[in-house]
């Protein structure tokens, strides 16, 4: 709800124009019956043929002042929703962009994907109210008002009428709310279904399985349509009674005043007009129990919104970021309060050692470092530490890595995942991730990734587009760019997984020797247990059951420790058969 | 990126029309009853006439009584009428909107994969969720609306026709106007509206991937470029919108002002007619309200169109998913024999240049070939045309004499099975994830395939095979999920088997246990593995050197070792760096 009147807050005028013109449309179909009961009482019953042509021409006119007000309105409206929908678009997209790498750990994939593809539009939906909502509550009144100069009964009849409505319809609409979220949970689960099958499409093409994925989906599809009978039967009551509702109120209102017509306390042209009003308050009525359905909708999909909002950025134990509009931590009240330490301490200025208590592991800054781990867990494991992405006790240049300012610790260690994210966009945009745009730069890490092929084989080189994920890649290719892109950065530490597991081991090598100059007097940690790319390290760690067992070249190593030797040379003696 | 293809109206209209004669009942009953529920609606403005006529007459308390419960009643059996026609309208709509997803997966399942990969898989997920119910919500709240709508307004202006002729025709002035605008309109809005899906797809991409990559986001720390990107794409749905909107402004102040001009007319003529004694002043009255009263329903059969416009922009897009020629049924439903053969295939991917100049190739059942070469040779593709996802541009494979392409889809896969080093673990159980590959599969023959393949996590699961994985639950690790994807290899027992750099992605000492588990597997059947780890290609009966698209080597290891070529010096520079001592 906070949500909503945030998104109504941030623009006042508009939301104001909106209001003023839903109430002067309202009013103005109010109009109509006046002028034809009019029409009906000085020209047609008095057989005045000047004032009968005078009061149709008042209704063109009107109608011409009523279709102006109707559209302005409704543009008005738009505004309001599109600028909802674009807000609330950028608010999630900067949210998500800022979340990082606690988002997969709280969110799926799929919620996200149902949240910008339709809660968004529901969200902003609610914000007709706004225009319609306010004009139906307005014209409610003034009908009201024309009816007391009638007569005071009839006013009081309608003044009545309204909370029967709500009364009637309240715990209706409480229903469809409970059946509404259940419908919509189970259809947000089958769209994450369909995304899923989307997904592992070259899977089931590889194996098989699409029958029965067909079959599976089917099955989940017709469990939705039950739900959606019974949702259909609730709506299609409350629908039965915004029709009911004012009809019935209609005739009441008949019934009184033809009564009165009777006895001459009102004329027939009032009796039209009046028949005429109270049609015309089925508009105002039905946009009022339209407004509470998607009031109910809405509120469902903007706590979605806002639940996602609420997901903080994980500051991982320590200081938190700098950026400019961060969210306020939430504050646990048992925490004791930590004594901050000065800033200037906390920071190493300068290349500096990190130091991994666990394993024993020490960083030497400015070389390039391997480490081949006998377990892949523990290595990625101390990729987390070194880069922060858990709490630990390392140290970096003697400083608690978690007292450092997490946005300089991501600033200046780059943790270079196997499987990072490549975004849609140019090459270009791809490899420059968010840096500058220096040519002669992306050549450089393209070189030294050896991926200056990928770029030649594709049609517009650097500015070619690639989709998401870049699927039309092969993964060896796609590896050699991941590789580029974060050399491209140049941090000041890289700690690279596995960077060429998918690619042959001519490249490999290739990759191997221009790494050493390319990384050159900067701090690098190499995980690999690749033969190839140890031998390019200046020094190579070997991590044995969650400590380092033995440091040295790779030579060094290759003579002393036989379970390096073993791991490293895995395959070239030991055949698979 | 070439988007997937958008159905054209003509297609469009014969599946609604398709979609309606197979609901030919539903559909009956829907319109019944609207009917019904319109003519109960007719009365109140006509029992009003009938109230004015007799109280002019001089009527009494007691006829106007009589009336105004007439009135009452009509409203209620109009509510209860037209609560039971929605009540149905409702259910036709969930059961066709139920069809058309169901229909959508499935052709979605049916699509080749190359289509897919390149189409991106965005916009066949915005298709999957947005324009799908974009196109439920046509087909449960929209259609249904303007049928009543047509309904109402058919009756509304037969009713002044039968007070009187030329009172109807009067009626009918406003319409010419309204007619010529919408068809203006119509002609416009359907592109409009597509631009403004397509664009609305891109911003939902945008989101999506944003929260995919989320911990890529923060490593490189690409927030601000993430932010930049979507802004764009926020400012050109805006635009797209806006765009529609100027469409709208046009349509409906024409419309609306020409609302009034009927009951303008009406009175006009009434006038006349009253003065002449042709009518009654009820009958003007009556026929002033009715045209009132169809202001309500023209209203809405013009705001809807917009959204029957929207609906069917939507179901273009989700029927042009359809229009994607399917894999091939395949003409043969079995081949004789397992031999794998490959003549002068060429291939290329949509219009560029040829990946694979011409390669000839042969594999005995049982034989295990190793493909190495340079990454971007085009190893992959040569194991996507052997495992028939494409067919070769110029060139044939075949098996025993059949072209791959030939083969019924399950089929080839049940014969042939592609392991890339792709992964991907389904929404589901441990056992949805499994039985795909093998139906017929027990629960201890899923747990014997997860041992064989070394899947030693699978015993710490909570709920044995019912555990459930992914998105928001259990999540798998790289080397977990491809073990999961080789034990579904084991059940599902094929005769032929492609390994695209199938362990490339699990770390080595994974990769080396599950290559001894696999090692299993491979007995007695032909493998054909694509190998970067030239300790793959050693221990194969015979390797293949691929290079810029063409064969260059090919032999058993020792023959090209001693050839002395490009694959001698490869080997060489591995085995050094490993023995250099």
């Amino acid at each position: 709800m906070r949500y909503l009147w945030w998104l109504v807050r941030c623009q006042p005028w508009r939301v104001l124009r909106g209001s003023l013109l839903g109430t002067a449309w309202m009013i103005g179909l109010a109009a109509r019956p006046y002028l034809i009961a009019r029409a009906v009482d000085d020209g047609l019953r008095a057989r005045d043929t000047r004032a009968l042509a005078l009061w149709v021409a008042a209704i063109v006119v009107a109608g011409v002042g009523l279709s102006y007000l109707g559209i302005m309105r409704h543009r008005t409206m738009t505004f309001i929703r599109e600028d909802a929908k674009a807000r609330s678009a950028e608010v999630l997209l900067r949210h998500l962009s800022r979340i990082g790498a606690a988002l997969p750990r709280r969110v799926g994939a799929g919620e996200v994907s149902t949240i910008g593809g339709s809660d968004i539009d529901w969200t902003a939906q609610v914000l007709t109210l706004t225009g319609p909502g306010v004009g139906a509550v307005v014209a409610y009144g003034v009908i009201a008002v024309v009816l007391w100069s009638i007569s005071p009964m009839l006013a009081l009849c309608v003044l009545l009428g309204v909370p029967v409505v709500g009364l009637v319809v309240g715990p209706l609409l409480r229903r469809l709310e409970r059946a509404e979220s259940v419908y919509r949970q189970q259809q947000g689960a089958l769209t994450a279904r369909s995304g899923d099958i989307v997904a592992g499409l070259r899977v089931l093409a590889g194996v098989g399985g699409r029958d029965l994925f067909t079959r599976r989906y089917a099955a989940r599809s017709q469990e939705l349509r039950a739900e959606g009978y019974r949702v259909g039967a609730v709506n299609s009551w409350i629908d039965a009674a915004t029709v009911a509702i004012p009809g019935l109120f209609l005739a009441a209102v008949v019934w009184l005043t033809a009564r009165m017509a009777v006895t001459g306390d009102v004329t027939i042209g009032e009796l039209v007009a009046v028949y005429g009003y109270v049609a015309t308050l089925i508009v105002p009525v039905w946009f009022l129990l339209e407004g509470s359905h998607q009031l109910i909708r809405g509120r469902v999909a903007a706590r979605r919104i806002a639940d996602l909002l609420t997901v903080t950025p994980d500051d991982v134990g320590g200081p938190g970021r700098r950026w400019p509009d961060a969210v306020p931590e939430p504050r646990r009240p048992d925490a004791v309060p930590e004594p901050r330490r000065p800033g200037g301490l906390a920071v190493p200025d300068g290349p500096a050692d990190l130091h991994d208590p666990v394993t024993g592991l020490t960083v030497r800054a400015g070389r390039l470092t391997g480490v081949a781990a006998d377990d892949p867990a523990e290595a990625l494991a101390l990729a987390d530490r070194l880069g922060r992405y858990v709490v630990s006790g390392v140290t970096w240049g003697g400083v608690p890595l978690r007292d450092v300012a997490l946005d300089e610790v991501r600033a200046r260690i780059l943790v270079a995942d196997h499987d990072s994210y490549l975004f849609a966009g140019t090459l270009r945009d791809i490899l420059r991730a968010g840096a500058d745009d220096d040519e002669e730069r992306i050549g450089a890490a393209l070189r030294t990734a050896s991926a200056q092929d990928v770029v030649d084989a594709l049609p517009a080189g650097l500015d070619t587009p690639i989709d998401a994920r870049a699927r039309t890649l092969s993964g060896g290719q796609r590896q050699r760019l991941r590789l580029a892109r974060a050399l491209h950065g140049e941090p000041e530490v890289l700690i690279l997984i596995d960077p060429t597991s998918a690619v042959d081991a001519h490249t490999e090598a290739r990759i191997a020797d221009r790494l050493h100059s390319a990384r050159a007097g900067r701090t690098t940690v190499l995980i690999a247990t690749s033969p190839l790319l140890l031998g390019r390290a200046d020094l190579v760690a070997h991590l044995n059951g969650g400590r380092i067992t033995a440091t040295g070249s790779h030579a060094d190593l290759l003579d002393r420790d036989p379970a390096y030797r073993h791991l490293v040379a895995r395959g070239s003696e030991e055949a698979y058969r | 990126m070439s988007r997937l293809p958008v159905a054209d109206r003509g297609t469009v209209r014969r599946a609604l029309l398709d979609m309606i004669s197979r609901h030919r009942r539903a559909v009956g009953v829907v319109l019944t009853l609207h009917s019904a529920a319109a003519v109960a609606g007719l009365a109140p403005p006509w029992l009003l006439g009938t109230i004015v006529d007799r109280v002019t007459a001089g009527a009494g308390v007691a006829t106007v009584d009589r009336l105004a419960l007439a009135i009452a009643g009509c409203v209620l059996v109009s509510a209860l009428l037209s609560r039971y026609a929605q009540y149905a309208g409702h259910r036709f709509g969930e059961r066709a909107v139920a069809e058309l997803r169901e229909e959508f997966v499935s052709r979605t399942l049916g699509l080749p994969v190359s289509v897919v990969e390149r189409a991106g898989s965005g916009d066949l997920a915005t298709r999957s969720s947005v324009d799908v119910s974009t196109v439920g919500t046509t087909v449960r709240d929209v259609v249904p609306t303007i049928v009543i709508a047509t309904v109402q307004l058919t009756l509304l202006f037969g009713a002044v026709f039968l007070l009187h002729p030329l009172l109807g025709l009067a009626a009918l002035a406003g319409l010419p106007s309204i007619v010529a605008v919408t068809r203006w309109y119509l002609r416009r809005a359907s592109s409009a509206y597509l631009t403004e899906g397509a664009a609305a797809a891109e911003l939902t991409e945008t989101l999506t991937t944003t929260a995919e990559g989320a911990r890529t986001v923060e490593a490189l720390r690409l927030a601000d470029e993430r932010v930049r990107h979507g802004t764009t794409r926020i400012t050109l749905v805006w635009r797209a919108r806006r765009a529609t909107l100027a469409l709208r402004t046009v349509f409906f102040s024409v419309v609306e002002a020409s609302y009034p001009l009927p009951v303008a007319m009406v009175l006009l003529v009434g006038g006349y007619l009253l003065t002449r004694d042709m009518v009654s002043l009820g009958a003007v009255v009556a026929a002033a309200l009715y045209l009132q009263q169809a202001i309500d329903p023209l209203d809405r059969l013009l705001q809807w169109t917009e959204q029957a416009q929207r609906g069917f922009a939507s179901y273009a897009r989700v029927l042009g998913v359809g229009m994607v020629a399917p894999e091939p049924p395949g003409t043969t439903a079995s081949s004789r024999g397992e031999r794998l053969v490959v003549r002068g295939a060429r291939f290329s991917y949509s219009d560029g240049p040829d990946v694979l100049h011409g390669i000839d190739l042969e594999v005995q059942p049982g034989e295990r070939l190793a493909v190495v070469g340079p990454s971007g040779a085009g190893k992959s593709t040569l194991a996507r045309l052997l495992a028939g996802i494409d067919a070769p541009r110029q060139g044939v494979v075949s098996i025993g004499g059949c072209p791959v392409t030939d083969l019924d889809p399950a089929e080839r896969r049940r014969r042939i099975a592609l392991v890339t080093q792709e992964h991907h673990v389904f929404i589901g159980s441990v056992r949805d994830n499994l039985s795909f590959a093998a139906p017929d599969a027990t629960d201890d023959q899923m747990r014997a395939a997860l041992l064989t393949v070394g899947a030693e996590w699978f015993a710490e699961l909570p709920d044995d095979l019912d555990t459930q994985l992914g998105d928001g639950a259990r999540q798998l690790g790289a080397a977990e999920a491809q073990q999961l994807a080789l034990a579904r290899l084991v059940l599902a027992d094929p005769h032929t088997l492609i390994l695209d750099e199938a362990t490339a992605a699990l770390d080595p000492s994974t990769a080396r246990r599950t290559e001894r588990a696999l090692a299993a597997v491979l007995v007695g059947r032909t493998v054909i593995a694509i190998a970067h780890r030239l300790n793959t290609a050693h221990d194969a009966d015979r390797v293949a050197v691929l290079a810029d698209g063409r064969i260059t080597e090919i032999g058993s290891h020792d023959e090209l070792v001693a050839a002395g070529g490009a694959y001698a010096a490869l080997w060489r520079s591995w085995h050094t760096r490993v023995d250099e001592r």
